[in-house]
Parts: C-alpha cells; sequence; structure tokens
C-alpha cells in the first residue's frame, strides 16, 4: 500500500471517481436524442487514393488457382482472336508480311545450268524476293542447278541469284527492269503440271 | 492482418498473368516468324507504299504485284525513293492498263502493265479487248514486253503481236514466235529485222475458232 491511500484527501477523491454518477433519465434521453440527430462523421477518401492506397487481399489457393485459369483462358482466347485464319498475327502490317508459297496443284521446275556457280538461288515474286528461301540443287556431274516448287496459276516474274549476281533464266520471256538496274524472267503457270 | 499475404497473393497473380502471356506469345509465333521485310523502308517512304497499296486494293488493283515490285526493291538493294518511284510507275501502268482493257485478271493486268513499262502505247493496248475463244492475253503480252526488252522497235513489235493477235493465234504460236525470234537475236540478227522475218514466216489461222490447244500441248508451254 502506498502513502497516497491513506491520505484522507485522497480518500476523498477516490471515493467520489467510484461513486456511480446518478443522471436524471429525461436529461439523458434527451442528450441521446441530440447525438442521434447528429449526422455521422464521413470520411471521405478520395476516389484515386481508394485506387491507389494498397489493400489487403485474402484469396484461398482454390481461388487464386481459379483466378489463373481466368487469365490463361483470357490469353488463349485473346491469342486465337489476333490471328487469322492462315495463322497471321492480325496486327502485322498487310505490306509486311513476307508472302508464303503458294499452295498449287502446279508443280514447276526450274533449271539453269551454271557449271562454275557456288550457290544459285531461285528469287521471285512467289517467294516475296528472298533469296534464301529457295535455293537451287546442284546436279553432281553437269552444273545443272534446279528447283522444283508449286506455283499459283498467273504470271510469275523471277530472277535467278548466281553467286550474288542477278540473272535472267535463257529459257524464259523476259519481263522489263522494274528500275533496279536488273531484268527478270517470267513464267506463266497454267493449271496442272508444268513440268 | 498478416503481412505475408498480400506479396503471396502478388507473386501468385504475377505468376498467372506470365502463364497468360506465354499463352499467348507461341500462337503468335506459330507462322514461323513472316519476316517484315518492309521494315527496310524508312517510316517516310513506307507509309507513301502503303497508300498506294490501300488505293490500289480501292480500285480493285491487284496489290501482291506492287508488293512483289517493293519487295523486288529490298533484295536487290534499291534505294528507298527507287522503291517508291517504281512503285508509284507500277501502279499508274496498272491504272492505264485497267481503263484501256476493262476488267481483266490481275495476271493479264500486270502482264498488261508489263508492256506499257517495256514502251508500249496505251492506245495500242486496245486492239487486245476482243479476244477470240481460245486466246490468252497473257502469252501475247509476255512475249510483246520480251520483244520490246530485247531491243526491237516498239512500232515494229506492236505491228507483228498484234497482227498475230486479230488472227487468232494461240499461246503456242505466242511462244514459237518469241523461241524463234530470241534464237535469231542470239545468233545476232537484229531483233526487228528477227521479228518481221517470223511473223511473215507464222501461218495465218484460216480458223480462230478452233485454236484451243490440246492439254498436253498446253503442259509444254508452261514447262518452255
Amino acid at each position: 500500500m502506498i502513502d497516497s491511500e491513506q491520505h484522507p484527501y485522497v480518500e476523498w477523491i477516490a471515493r467520489e471517481a467510484r461513486r456511480p454518477v446518478v443522471t436524471d433519465p429525461v436529461a439523458r434521453e434527451r442528450l441521446m436524442a441530440a447525438i442521434r440527430a447528429e449526422p455521422a462523421p464521413t470520411t471521405r477518401v478520395p476516389f484515386w487514393r481508394r485506387v491507389v492506397e494498397p489493400r489487403a487481399l485474402l484469396l484461398s489457393p482454390a481461388t487464386m488457382g481459379l483466378l489463373a485459369a481466368g487469365l490463361v483462358g483470357i490469353g488463349v482466347v485473346a491469342g486465337g482472336l489476333a490471328m487469322n485464319r492462315d495463322g497471321r498475327s492480325v496486327d502485322q502490317p498487310r505490306v509486311g508480311v513476307a508472302p508464303q508459297l503458294p499452295v498449287s496443284d502446279t508443280v514447276v521446275r526450274f533449271v539453269l545450268v551454271a557449271p562454275q556457280a557456288e550457290t544459285v538461288s531461285l528469287v521471285g515474286d512467289f517467294n516475296g524476293w528472298d533469296s534464301t528461301r529457295t535455293p537451287m540443287a546442284r546436279a553432281a556431274s553437269n552444273g545443272v542447278w534446279t528447283v522444283t516448287l508449286p506455283l499459283s496459276v498467273g504470271r510469275h516474274v523471277y530472277s535467278f541469284l548466281v553467286d550474288g549476281k542477278w540473272s535472267v533464266d535463257p529459257n524464259a520471256p523476259l519481263a522489263p527492269d522494274d528500275g533496279f538496274g536488273h531484268a527478270n524472267s517470267v513464267r506463266i503457270v497454267r493449271k496442272g503440271s508444268a513440268l | 492482418m498478416p503481412l505475408h499475404r498480400p506479396p503471396r497473393f502478388a507473386f501468385g497473380l504475377s505468376l498467372a498473368a506470365l502463364v497468360a502471356l506465354a499463352a499467348i506469345r507461341p500462337a503468335a509465333g506459330q507462322d514461323a516468324a513472316p519476316v517484315d521485310r518492309m521494315v527496310k523502308l524508312d517510316q517516310y517512304n513506307r507509309a507513301a507504299v502503303e497508300l498506294m497499296f490501300d488505293s490500289a486494293a480501292t480500285l480493285g488493283l491487284p496489290v501482291s504485284y506492287l508488293r512483289s515490285v517493293v519487295y523486288e526493291g529490298i533484295e536487290k538493294h534499291a534505294d528507298n525513293r527507287a522503291i517508291v518511284r517504281a512503285v508509284r510507275k507500277q501502279f499508274d501502268l496498272l491504272k492505264t492498263a485497267r481503263a484501256t482493257l476493262g476488267a481483266i485478271d490481275s495476271g493479264e493486268l500486270s502482264g498488261a502493265a508489263a508492256v506499257l513499262y517495256a514502251g508500249a502505247r496505251p492506245n495500242q493496248l486496245h486492239s487486245f479487248r476482243v479476244q477470240q475463244k481460245s486466246q490468252n492475253r497473257l502469252e501475247a503480252f509476255t512475249v510483246w514486253a520480251d520483244l520490246l526488252t530485247r531491243g526491237v522497235p516498239a512500232e515494229d513489235a506492236f505491228t507483228g503481236i498484234e497482227k498475230l493477235w486479230a488472227d487468232g493465234a494461240d499461246d503456242a504460236t505466242f511462244l514459237r514466235l518469241w523461241k524463234n525470234v530470241q534464237s535469231d537475236i542470239l545468233q545476232g540478227l537484229n531483233p526487228g529485222t528477227a521479228l518481221q522475218n517470223r511473223i511473215r514466216e507464222t501461218p495465218v489461222r484460216a480458223s480462230p475458232q478452233t485454236v484451243k490447244p490440246p492439254e498436253g500441248q498446253q503442259e509444254n508451254q508452261s514447262s518452255r
């Protein structure tokens, strides 16, 4: 026990503090009514703060799994929508797509006699003028380079790239130089095999 | 609230997002990644070319033909401006050919553009509006463009090809003419003279209605 508790003044204060407060019931009711009538204080948080402010979320593993599966599903659907039927991405510019070799029942053989050549490629509108796409194969003995490929029916303009130099096909009509310094050759493909 | 929960959730969400992205990217790459060769054009020239492509598509002209010119220019390391010039030239020629010949297929149209490019005049194409049963303009235009490219005078080439066409010459006749003239030129004969000689030798058809060649012959034409 401390000394202060024995002091009569302290005792009096303590007694007064412990004494239950008796209030007038009418006055108390009036006070509560006034309190109830007061609008509840609202803490208006700005929208951006509600969006930006971090908040903790609790998710069960099952919910998280479902969420992940949903995102994967969205990805698959979006991937499917982003593709054309031929498998090309829609967002790729039309003009920038290197054309594929056309599917055709007309098979055409190109032949070039170049015994001294090291590499020969067939380059034309059917392979997007890409010299890497249609290399020609050399016969072991006679220096004849050939390649066989399906072409769509119609007019095709092409050239041979022989050791890095452009060369026309001596067995095909010429097409005028498009302005790039080299004439081309023309092959007309009709329905059926053109071998 | 335990503080370790949010990081775990964020990790899970990130993982799910990565999986979703992975699901998209393989789908986009299924096309063996066709290379966008147009990126070799600078922005300004590319826009100019694409504008012409759109105009051609609107007019029903073969955009693939113009696109091929771009690719050819890129592959031949042509200057950007030269590529745009070439595309514009071909675009104009396609329009002229379409205006002259009407609605013909894209192969014939590109063949006609090649003839014009080689030096023929637009009004000379008028003779080829009328087509007999078995005739195909494609072979006639191809041989015509070849003759012009080999140096046959424009008027001689037109006269010779136009005569054969009016006589109802078929593909085989044009092909034979081309082979003979080419052979003569390779032997040193003047191109114009070679053509005139060979035109004189070419028999005039008695009945243009019977010109359709047998199937085998057609295949041989393509095989050259």
